[in-house]
């Protein structure tokens, strides 16, 4: 047996797990080697005192480990909107580019069509409000004149409750 | 309660990897910040045991490569045994011990805490080659040279 040998089997000899054979040829060799057998003493030192660097948690750290198991248990699931600003830096984007094709002839085909859409867009404003002023002139939609159509539609009722209202004035007043 | 259970665990894997009370203290606290946002990911059929002891070992190591690597240091004052012997032997064992800590964080994070588990915290080699889901020959191997090099290093003092 050689020294590489014998370490690689040290931990097996010192388990109690070699076969005799073994336990013989790592005995003898021990007892020829004295670095071998040096090792062996200190491997079987270090073992013994090892366990002694085991040491109890902290009381402080362990009162702040109770925490966050209460704070996890508390915690309402955590909405993840991390790809808002994704959404937020695509918007941006969108609106420098289209700032860029607008006032800037760089690219002549996206000029010419933000152009187009914009006065559409203005167009349909302009037609959208001619509108409504129709409506506002022609005075008869409901929306406008709400309290008028209410007014007619219970004429017979507001009657009446004026007229009660009279009679108790007679009564009290 | 899981905190009750397994902070030693953790706790003496950690101070014993990194051989610094304040950052075992850091790392204990986000292992089990750790393990508290991933219990829902937990494979109930797997041993519980196991699976803390995986995340804590692969979160040392993270922390260690992350931070330490080429500057590490040990309180020599966490170090200091204080029991029912007398003042003399109580420092010397302190130097001992201050000494094998010091020796441990030279072998590589993998061995080291293998090492750790098996000769510190005395796990078993098969409830560490299961927790870390290695083999359970190259578990026995890797330990028993970590052993052999921490000997040498210790020998050298």
């Amino acid at each position: 047996m050689n020294c590489n040998k014998f370490e690689e089997l040290l931990s097996a000899y010192q388990d109690n797990s070699l076969s005799p054979d073994e336990k013989k040829t790592f005995t003898d060799h021990m007892k020829l080697c004295s670095d071998c057998e040096a090792i062996t003493e200190e491997v079987d030192h270090i073992k013994a005192i090892l366990p002694e660097l085991n040491r109890d948690v902290p009381f402080f750290l362990k009162n702040r480990l109770y925490l966050i198991g209460e704070s996890d248990e508390e915690q309402a699931p955590v909405r993840n909107y991390a790809y808002l600003k994704w959404v937020a830096a695509g918007i941006g984007t969108m609106v420098l580019f289209l700032n860029l094709f607008y006032f800037t002839n760089i690219f002549p085909a996206a000029n010419k069509t933000l152009h187009t859409a914009v006065a559409g867009v203005e167009n349909f404003v302009v037609e959208a409000e001619a509108f409504i002023g129709r409506i506002k002139e022609s005075n008869n939609l409901f929306i406008f004149k709400k309290t008028e159509v209410i007014t007619k539609a219970n004429k017979k009722k507001r009657d009446a409750k004026a007229k009660r209202k009279t009679i108790r004035g007679f009564k009290y007043g | 309660m899981l905190i009750d259970k397994y902070s030693r665990t953790v706790y003496n894997l950690a101070f014993n990897f990194c051989g610094c009370s304040d950052d075992a203290n850091d790392l204990t606290q986000d292992i089990f910040i750790k393990i508290y946002k991933n219990i829902d990911k937990f494979d109930e059929s797997f041993n519980i045991s196991s699976w803390i002891i995986r995340i804590s070992k692969n979160h040392c190591i993270d922390y260690w490569r992350k931070n330490k690597k080429n500057n590490f240091r040990i309180d020599l004052e966490d170090n200091l045994v204080r029991d029912e012997n007398s003042p003399e032997d109580n420092l010397i064992k302190s130097g001992d011990l201050n000494k094998l800590r010091e020796k441990i964080l030279k072998l590589k994070p993998e061995v080291r805490s293998l090492l750790i588990l098996r000769d510190i915290q005395n796990h078993s080699y098969q409830e560490i080659a299961d927790s870390l889901n290695i083999p359970l020959g190259t578990v026995k191997s890797k330990i028993n040279r970590a052993r052999i090099q921490l000997a040498k290093l210790y020998e050298d003092r």
